[in-house]
């Protein structure tokens, strides 16, 4: 597996694409206690043909981040600053009409519960004929279906079940035919949040092979967005850590799980449950303390009340960007932690 | 053997049309498609009725046929007018003088006829004949009576009467009373000498046009209010509840009667009134469930595939709401028929000599210890209308709601 994780990051190296700029990115909501930052200050790149692995604790801003990348923040939601460049044009200053052309056939998005992320009275095959031709109107109906059924026969369901509705599938089929309304419309980038949180463990490893399989097959782009440590070390050639809103750590998938710089990535790898017998393992390991309050965060670096290795000096005072770490055999590691960045002591 | 059986079933809904799914799939469905097979039965008789009554209707059903107040399947009996051969009486024209007294005998049908001639022949004199009346107990008394001179006839059932007359010298038959059609009425007569059954047949047309008329014109304007207010929401939502909820609160039929009054009677304001009744429970019912599914993942997904805000709605919010409104539907042509009913009562719906099921209703409970037929034959058939129309939409809410897909 570490074998293949690696061959995919060389490749990826090799072509440097870049599809997908988020700059400064903040996502604000309003609430009664007063507004609060889901998302603040947030930077990564994404490449053409790489899975991105998003990961981080419930509540840390995956799932908004998401969605902001499609602008479906509701409100009080807004995104208050920022930019985000898909094919070098940035998407926040679209018209509602341009950003409906961005949805679906730009960017797709697979949802975390495929129960019911289906229409309930509509067939299958309408759910990906009308995909097909909302954003292609002059592909016939006759047309769209024959697409549909190579489609979902490649995605290894029987064309016939195309007749069926939702109900009258499974999960994992279900999920399949979610990868197959976002295949349809060839999406550049698909967003998957959480995309086998409702699966089984035997379904899920199914998932994730087909999901291999279609990435290779198709080029796809694919941001993974997850709690699940293994599914993303599975798939995804770079790995995002986030924290409190903020991007912690970035790099090969190999780095962050092997030679993570940021404490909190350090505490997360060391809180994944292993049922190996050593000593070492013996009890699972808790970090301190809770997420913080988005309302009223801590000063400079949000870890910091958290973090065992806090400088008094610097890590309440100032926010510890996200840099580019060079001392590490990975040419892109980045971090966002003042163990790390070179700093003079403030007066 | 039952999954064999069922594996059979679905492999040949494969490929099958519309119609031929809905003959296969009968079996699935167990019960439910007898309920709609016999509530559309039950409808399409009834909307024959309502489409050509004049071709199962026997009598006219504003013309006055037979004796009132007769019950159903019995024949109404003859009245003969019985007199003195001297006197040379031919028919109550000859008996409206002054000491010209008719006998009858007490406690039969003989009173209920002799006026009903009477009104009958006043109606088109401008100096009403006044016949005094004596009465009798029993018909030999009467007879005698009139052998001896002092009433100048005497009226009574033919079937008693002729056996008698041998023993009252100089009396006979002298004709009869009124012309009886000699045969029964099915449903009997109303206090008008009515035919019932054929006024219940051409009620039967106005039941169905207000019944469906204002549910369906209720349905056209509460639906699409209820989707665009719950899918909008914001303060075109708060103030459309507002209203809507303030129409609820209002008793139903104070609220008819009183749009009724201010419209004015007839057949199209009573619709109207009716409709504006019913707009708000589907107002509330679609809007509810329109913001249950706005919440749901699959509009999400929908949206995140590019599709607009009509498109979601058309296609993915109201599909999920028509089984609620099929069901309130059927239950609202019942209700309607039965609001018409109060409102022709109250006489703000249509003039009471229409021929109409709630008129039939309101004017028969006056009578109805002495006419059962009056009141129980209307309320039946209002009864199977509102249960064929129930059945029917809960019955195939069932089949094509596919959440309740039993395979």
């Amino acid at each position: 597996m570490a074998n293949l994780v690696q061959e995919t990051a060389l490749t990826q190296h090799t072509t440097r694409d870049l599809l997908l700029q988020v700059r400064d990115l903040t996502v604000t909501y309003q609430t009664r206690n007063g507004s609060l930052n889901a998302i603040e200050h947030l930077n990564f790149d994404m490449y053409r043909g790489e899975v991105l692995g998003l990961v981080g604790e419930s509540g840390s801003g995956k799932s908004t981040l998401g969605k902001a990348l499609l602008r479906m923040i509701l409100p009080p939601g807004s995104i208050s600053a920022g930019q985000i460049l898909f094919d070098g044009k940035n998407i926040l200053q679209f018209s509602a009409e341009q950003m409906r052309d961005i949805r679906g056939r730009q960017i797709s998005m697979i949802f975390q519960d495929p129960m019911t992320s289906l229409n309930p009275v509509q067939r299958l095959d309408d759910h990906i004929i009308e995909a097909i031709r909302v954003h292609e109107p002059q592909v016939s109906r006759q047309e769209a279906l024959k697409r549909a059924q190579e489609l979902v026969s490649r995605l290894g369901i029987e064309p016939r079940r195309l007749n069926d509705y939702p109900h009258q599938l499974s999960g994992g089929m279900r999920q399949r035919i979610m990868i197959g309304l976002a295949l349809a419309l060839k999406a550049k980038l698909i967003i998957a949040d959480e995309p086998t949180t409702s699966l089984d463990v035997i379904v899920e490893a199914q998932f994730l092979d087909l999901l291999r399989e279609l990435k290779d097959e198709y080029g796809l782009t694919i941001l993974l967005i997850s709690h699940n440590i293994g599914i993303v070390a599975e798939l995804a050639d770079r790995v995002a850590v986030m924290y409190a809103g903020q991007i912690v750590e970035v790099s090969d998938s190999d780095q962050v799980f092997h030679n993570p710089l940021h404490p909190y990535t350090d505490g997360l790898m060391k809180s994944i449950p292993n049922i190996s017998l050593e000593a070492e393992h013996q009890t699972l390991y808790r970090m301190e303390g809770s997420p913080p309050n988005l309302i009223n965060p801590p000063s400079g670096c949000r870890f910091n009340p958290r973090c065992p290795h806090m400088m008094p000096e610097i890590c309440p005072i100032k926010v510890p960007p996200l840099t580019l770490i060079p001392t590490q055999p990975s040419s892109e590691h980045q971090a966002a932690c003042w163990l790390h960045i070179p700093h003079d002591k403030p007066e | 053997m039952q999954s064999n059986q069922a594996r059979r079933w679905q492999k040949s809904l494969d490929g099958a049309g519309f119609i031929r799914q809905i003959w296969r799939s009968r079996r699935w469905y167990g019960a439910d498609w007898w309920f709609v097979a016999a509530s559309a039965v039950l409808l399409l008789v009834f909307l024959y009725a309502a489409l050509f009554p004049q071709t199962i209707a026997p009598y006219d059903p504003e013309a006055e046929v037979g004796p009132a107040f007769l019950p159903p399947r019995q024949a109404p009996v003859d009245i003969v007018i019985v007199a003195r051969a001297a006197d040379n009486v031919k028919s109550l024209l000859d008996l409206g003088g002054d000491n010209d007294a008719i006998g009858i005998v007490a406690g039969g049908q003989s009173s209920t006829a002799l006026r009903d001639r009477e009104n009958e022949i006043n109606a088109g004199r401008a100096t009403p004949i006044r016949p005094d009346i004596s009465r009798y107990d029993t018909m030999d008394e009467m007879l005698a009576a009139l052998a001896k001179g002092e009433i100048k006839a005497a009226i009574g059932n033919p079937a008693e009467i002729t056996p008698l007359l041998s023993k009252y010298a100089g009396t006979a038959i002298a004709g009869p009373l009124k012309e009886s059609s000699g045969q029964g009425f099915a449903l009997g007569t109303d206090e008008l000498g009515h035919d019932e059954l054929s006024r219940l047949i051409w009620g039967t047309r106005i039941a169905l046009v207000v019944g469906l008329s204002s549910a369906l014109v209720a349905a056209l304007l509460g639906v699409p209010l209820g989707l665009a207010s719950g899918f909008a929401g914001g303060w075109p939502d708060r103030w459309l509840t507002l209203l809507m909820d303030s129409l609820y609160s209002f008793p139903g039929l104070i609220l008819a009667i009183a749009i009724a009054a201010v419209l004015g009677p007839g057949i199209g304001n009573v619709i109207v009134a009716i409709a504006v009744l019913y707009i708000p429970t589907y107002y509330r019912v679609v809007r509810g469930q329109t913001l249950a599914i706005k919440q749901e993942l699959f509009i999400e997904a929908a949206q995140s595939l590019g599709a607009n805000r009509f498109t979601i709605l058309l296609r993915y919010v109201f599909p999920n709401t028509i089984s609620s409104i099929v069901v309130l539907f059927s239950v609202n042509v019942a209700d309607a028929i039965l609001t018409e009913a109060g409102l022709s009562f109250l006489g703000l719906g249509l003039p009471p000599n229409v021929p109409d099921w709630g008129i039939a209703l309101s004017r028969g409970q006056q009578y109805i210890r002495s006419a059962w037929w009056l009141i129980t034959y209307p309320g039946i058939l209002i009864m199977l209308v509102t249960l064929g129309f129930s059945v029917l939409g809960e019955s195939l809410s069932e089949i094509f709601n596919p959440r309740l897909n039993r395979v």
